[in-house]
């Protein structure tokens, strides 16, 4: 009855590492997914502001205040 | 027997699926289980002096499809319509249309919203990015930045010279992935990183950032000046630059007709040449002051002596008959023959100096040689060596003609007169800047290593004779009441292209002048090429160009005490 009783508790303490280590893995895999989608989330957002610091460059380097006053007295 | 010789051929299958063929099928294996996701460097920005954003890359989306995995040309266009905003008729032109079974952009700069919607409608329509140049200041300093290809290889200006630094190197990540290509874990590295050529385990590097000594402002204040006289006086070209003579370093430069760099690649390529550098003219008049400072420095002549200018009508043998552009002169003082601007005063100093003298006084001004700058495509200019000259070169130099020089080379020598004789040398990059914004190299001007001529020489031709020119003489024009300006005016005549002789019609008006003449800022030349005489408004160096240079230094003048006080505050 022992031995069986032992038998049994090996049998499931086996079975439990295995799924604790199938579970490991999967969660290790699932983390690296997360890590590379974070990073393209992050380059996504840099480069978002990247744009957005252009367009302000853009808007506010001396040739268009220039252009932008040469309207306004033109306009006047 | 039958079952060994079974076994032995299945041995001799394992042997060679083991041994002979067991990199191919590593190889496969790898293939199916490995994905690759290759990363391009950013391209380094180009900064003005002030950390305003001349030239940076941003990437940009790209939705495509793959024709050969579509079935329905028709059906796909119209799902992708509403989404991309663009005629059903149009995608499905540009799917039908395409060379290329594997590939076809549909659209360009895509929304991310976009690129989202469009990936859920079909396998056959995938999202791609790329980094694309941007120019937020379009042609203000196109020709100092230069542009790129579009695979982002620069191809002129400083994109071009700083290439290498600029592009970084590219890299590439290898994972395991799952069925759905998923990444589920990164792959072992098989080499070492040392090889750079070796993208597969190169770390991804982003091009570094370069500041130039161009100041976006005085640029601006340069080329709204400049663009003004060259559409006044209809000309075919015109340069301007702004230097600080102390340092050398470059604070504008403008070369016109210019074009925007984001149309770079349909532009004529007449206007994508940086004409400070590539140009090379006869100067005229405008050289007189350095081979005054050369003859002075020599001994030839003095300050006080008076040269006979022959009533404006010189001739001799040897030399030709040289005549005055106006009127003729009697007794001169070189002050004198510098300010009425005298031919033959100068002819005459040419021939006391002699031309091996005048030739390395020249030389050591810089001409005949490239300046040096860190931009692609400087000329040399035309200096002949002493022993190829003729009567007519020592008589005709002194006045610029027979040698041309380039508008960088000219700038540079009247900066070394105004850095009082010490040797200058123009430069246009300031620093080099990693990603994380630390200086990796700092360019510094040239450290004072000697003089081309004595300082006082230097100081009493910009201080007495080069005032003399913008208080008394053809400069009037760029004379300012907040400061004192020297310089010198210039009309060369361009020699005929197809015979002998100058056009009558064809100048180069030029103006070079600096400020304040206690201690030059700045010295700034403008050189107008044929502005158009029929207009009757003018062509000389003094009518044309000096203008131009007295508004850019009154307005750069002004703007650098306001930074430098601002500075202090």
């Amino acid at each position: 009855m022992r031995s069986r009783f032992h038998l049994v508790f090996v049998v499931f303490c086996f079975t439990a590492v295995l799924v604790f280590a199938v579970y490991l893995r999967s969660a290790n895999n699932r983390i690296f997914f997360d890590l590379c989608s974070c990073r393209g989330e992050q380059s996504r957002l840099k480069q978002e502001l990247g744009t957005k610091q252009l367009l302000l460059e853009g808007l506010i380097n001396p040739a268009a205040l220039s252009r932008r006053f040469d309207g306004i007295n033109t306009n006047e | 027997m039958l079952l060994i010789g079974a076994f032995l051929a299945l041995a001799g299958r394992c042997f060679y699926l083991q041994f002979l063929r067991n990199d191919h099928y590593i190889g496969q294996c790898l293939e199916q289980k490995q994905g690759r996701l290759p990363y391009k460097p950013q391209r380094g920005v180009i900064l003005d002096c002030r950390g305003r954003v001349l030239a940076a890359s941003n990437k940009v989306q790209f939705i495509k499809v793959e024709p050969r995995r579509v079935k329905d040309f028709k059906d796909l266009s119209s799902e992708l319509q509403p989404i991309l905003g663009m005629g059903a008729h149009e995608i499905c032109k540009l799917i039908n249309e395409s060379n290329n079974p594997g590939y076809v952009k549909i659209k360009a700069d895509a929304k991310p919203s976009e690129c989202d919607a469009a990936r859920r409608i079909s396998s056959a329509v995938g999202v791609e990015s790329d980094w694309q140049r941007h120019y937020p200041m379009g042609r203000l300093a196109v020709h100092a930045v230069g542009f790129t290809s579009l695979d982002n290889r620069g191809l002129d200006g400083i994109e071009y010279q700083y290439d290498k630094q600029l592009s970084g190197s590219a890299a590439q990540d290898i994972f395991f992935a799952d069925v759905r290509r998923r990444p589920i874990r990164p792959a072992p590295r098989e080499h070492s990183p040392a090889d750079n050529n070796d993208v597969e385990n190169a770390v991804l590097t982003n091009g570094v950032g370069i500041i130039l000594t161009i100041d976006a402002t005085i640029q601006q204040f340069a080329r709204d000046e400049l663009v003004r006289q060259y559409e006044n006086y209809e000309a075919e070209s015109a340069v301007a630059i702004v230097v600080e003579p102390k340092t050398g370093a470059i604070l504008a430069m403008v070369s016109l007709p210019d074009f925007d760099p984001a149309e770079a690649h349909s532009t004529d390529p007449d206007n994508r040449r940086n004409r400070i550098l590539t140009d090379e003219f006869e100067p005229g008049s405008i050289i007189k002051p350095l081979v005054a400072a050369i003859a002075l420095d020599a001994g030839a002549v003095n300050k006080v002596e008076k040269i006979f200018c022959e009533n404006g009508n010189y001739s001799g043998r040897g030399f030709g008959r040289i005549g005055e552009y106006r009127r003729g002169f009697g007794d001169l003082t070189l002050r004198e023959i510098l300010v009425e601007s005298s031919n033959i005063g100068m002819a005459k100093i040419g021939q006391r100096l002699g031309k091996d003298k005048l030739y390395k006084g020249l030389r050591l001004f810089g001409f005949g040689k490239k300046a040096g700058i860190d931009l692609p495509g400087e000329a040399d200019g035309l200096l002949r060596p002493a022993h190829k000259w003729t009567g007519y070169s020592v008589t005709r130099i002194p006045f610029g003609q027979e040698i041309t020089v380039t508008a960088i080379q000219l700038v540079r020598a009247f900066c070394i007169l105004a850095n009082r004789g010490r040797i200058v040398r123009p430069f246009l990059v300031k620093a080099i800047v990693d990603n994380d914004g630390e200086i990796t190299e700092l360019k510094r001007p040239l450290p004072p290593v000697g003089y081309v001529v004595k300082p006082e020489v230097a100081e009493w031709i910009v201080s007495d004779a080069m005032v003399g020119v913008v208080n008394e003489g053809t400069g009037k024009r760029a004379k300012l009441d907040k400061w004192q300006v020297f310089g010198k005016t210039g009309t060369a005549n361009i020699a005929k292209s197809d015979e002998r002789g100058y056009s009558d019609s064809d100048y180069v008006a030029s103006f070079i002048a600096g400020a304040p003449v206690e201690d030059p800022a700045i010295v700034v030349l403008v050189s107008i090429r044929k502005p158009n005489k029929i207009l009757g408004k003018g062509y000389t160096g003094g009518v044309v160009a000096s203008p131009v240079v007295g508004k850019i230094v009154e307005k750069t003048l002004n703007y650098l005490e306001y930074r430098y006080a601002r500075a202090d505050f």
